[in-house]
């Protein structure tokens, strides 16, 4: 009989200890809000003391004050609430329309090459210069502002289904052709799921655009919205309420960077850096 | 225990997978033709394992793309089980190098790939896919994306992918070739177990001459521009008991059909 020598290791005890990499994460996030905070410090003193310009600079009791007058009255939520509605709305018709369009030219190979270059000749438009036009023929009203964030987004996710075609390994299509896959097939199950991630970055990339055309469409004309209320509180020198909507318009892109983000890593959840 | 050379009776019975005067150009973009394949004329018999050696640009790839369907031949015809390539029954799989797993699909779902493709999967082939991968020591990451296994697993799932199809003729295209050594004689026993069990015709192109001959009944050598057959060895192994792919290379003749393929391959080389 040959006796067994257990060479395993003993198991470790499980403690609590918190990761080095969360410790490192924990301290960076304290470092910046210190740097802020220390940043929002000193331009309040500066302001006080008038070391700078207040009607010029505003200051940061000064945006909290215009936030409160904005929350009481109800017209920081309003105008919010229309931006937000104006870029989403704009994002997800730029974004659908470019998509399939992008994947449609699959179906017709011959058309995919000028087709491609007509979206990146649109890409290089600067969109802001449509804005005048796109009031005149859609009004003052929100819907301008969403053809313009639609606008703006469309060619590049447009370029980013056309990409993940193109980039699509050659000896995969040939294995669903030789394994006999219809063309509806080869698209529901090759041609689509490949282009996810494509669609996802795109996505990303486009709440900054969709953002940019709808404030820039308020700037042209509109009753509501942040821009609206930038523009007019900047004709007032309001700079308090300047800052106020900028502060709100990066709340507002970044808390859509992160619902794309969560809808992302909901949805693909076979990436290999997940 | 010496094993009867080739089941090489293509003459007599109809062969699994006939080439017929087979030849094919490159056509450039300016419109000029190269030709690429000459007159080929291979037949493989039902349950023969047939290897193709030659030097790369030799036109492998381009004869494996003609048999498979993807590309159609200046002239010259594929025969599967006797008619036409795509009027039978017969059924032609294929695997390459890389193992084309989707990287969205869970390993069953890209075994059942196949099947998906061709109809509606049913609770058998769902079964039948269990069991295979099973079989393949995978039963424990049916559930796992590709990027969760080894690549000797995921070229196994590949394998289990291409069987599922129940294909009469299996074109295996240097499929072992980015693997580890181990695996890849592990994965050279498994193809010829399964021809052993199914019968099947297998075609297998590769630029390892150890693995042709310890794979195959038969090793034909492609060389010049355009590519034609230059050499067909039949290959007659002595081994002890059963061949697998690690008594096929003790076997005392291994050496000498190997220098054989290698001088084939290598005036070719000097002619080229």
């Amino acid at each position: 009989m040959s006796a067994q020598i257990d060479t395993a290791a003993p198991p470790r005890p499980r403690t609590r200890r918190a990761s080095p990499h969360r410790l490192r994460n924990l301290v960076q996030n304290a470092a910046v809000a210190a740097i802020v905070l220390a940043g929002l410090a000193l331009w309040q003193i500066a302001a006080d003391r008038h070391l700078i310009n207040g009607q010029l600079f505003g200051s940061p009791l000064g945006i909290l004050a215009s936030a409160r007058q904005g929350l009481t009255t109800g017209t920081l939520l309003y105008d919010s609430w229309v931006t937000l509605y104006e870029t989403v709305a704009g994002l997800l018709l730029g974004s659908i329309t470019g998509t399939g369009c992008g994947l449609g030219l699959w179906f017709v190979p011959k058309i995919a090459r000028p087709a491609e270059g007509v979206s990146i000749v649109l890409n290089s438009v600067p969109k802001i210069a449509l804005g005048p036009l796109i009031v005149i023929w859609f009004g003052s009203g929100m819907s301008s502002k969403i053809w313009l964030a639609a606008i703006s987004t469309f060619a590049v996710s447009m370029i980013a289904a056309t990409a993940s075609v193109r980039e699509l390994d050659r000896d995969l299509l040939n294995l669903f052709r030789a394994l006999g896959a219809s063309r509806g097939k080869i698209f529901r199950k090759l041609i689509l799921p490949s282009a996810v991630p494509w669609i996802f970055s795109a996505l990303r990339m486009n709440i900054g655009f969709a953002l940019i055309g709808a404030v820039v469409g308020e700037y042209i004309a509109s009753q509501a919205g942040l821009g609206h209320e930038v523009f007019v509180a900047g004709s007032l020198f309001d700079l308090n309420t300047v800052w106020l909507g900028i502060i709100v318009l990066t709340l507002m892109a970044s808390l859509l960077t992160l619902i794309v983000r969560l809808i992302e890593e909901r949805f693909v959840t076979w990436k290999s850096d997940r | 225990m010496t094993q009867p050379p080739p089941r090489n009776d293509s003459a007599i019975m109809t062969p699994a997978l006939a080439i017929r005067s087979l030849s094919h150009d490159f056509i450039a973009a300016d419109g000029g033709a190269t030709p690429v394949l000459d007159r080929l004329d291979i037949a493989v018999a039902p349950g023969e394992i047939l290897a193709i050696v030659g030097r790369s640009g030799a036109g492998k790839s381009t004869l494996f793309n003609i048999i498979s369907g993807l590309l159609r031949p200046r002239s010259g015809r594929i025969e599967i089980g006797g008619v036409p390539a795509g009027t039978g029954n017969s059924r032609i799989a294929y695997m390459l190098q890389k193992d084309l797993l989707l990287p969205w699909r869970s390993v069953l779902d890209n075994a059942l790939l196949g099947i998906e493709l061709r109809g509606n999967v049913g609770a058998a082939d769902r079964a039948d896919a269990i069991a295979m991968l099973d079989r393949y020591g995978l039963a424990a990451q049916i559930n796992a994306y590709p990027h969760e296994i080894s690549g000797g697993q995921r070229q196994r799932v590949a394998l289990t992918r291409t069987l599922l199809l129940r294909p009469t003729v299996l074109l295996l295209d240097e499929p072992f070739s980015a693997l580890d050594y181990e695996t890849r004689l592990m994965l050279e026993d498994d193809v010829m177990s399964l021809r052993d069990e199914r019968g099947m015709s297998v075609v297998l192109v590769t630029h390892d001459i150890e693995e042709a001959i310890a794979m195959s009944d038969r090793v034909v050598v492609l060389a010049g521009r355009p590519a034609r057959v230059s050499q067909d060895i039949a290959i007659g192994l002595t081994t002890p008991g059963r061949r697998d792919a690690i008594s096929a290379r003790e076997a005392p003749e291994f050496r000498a059909y190997h220098a054989r393929i290698w001088g084939a391959l290598k005036s070719t080389a000097i002619a080229a």
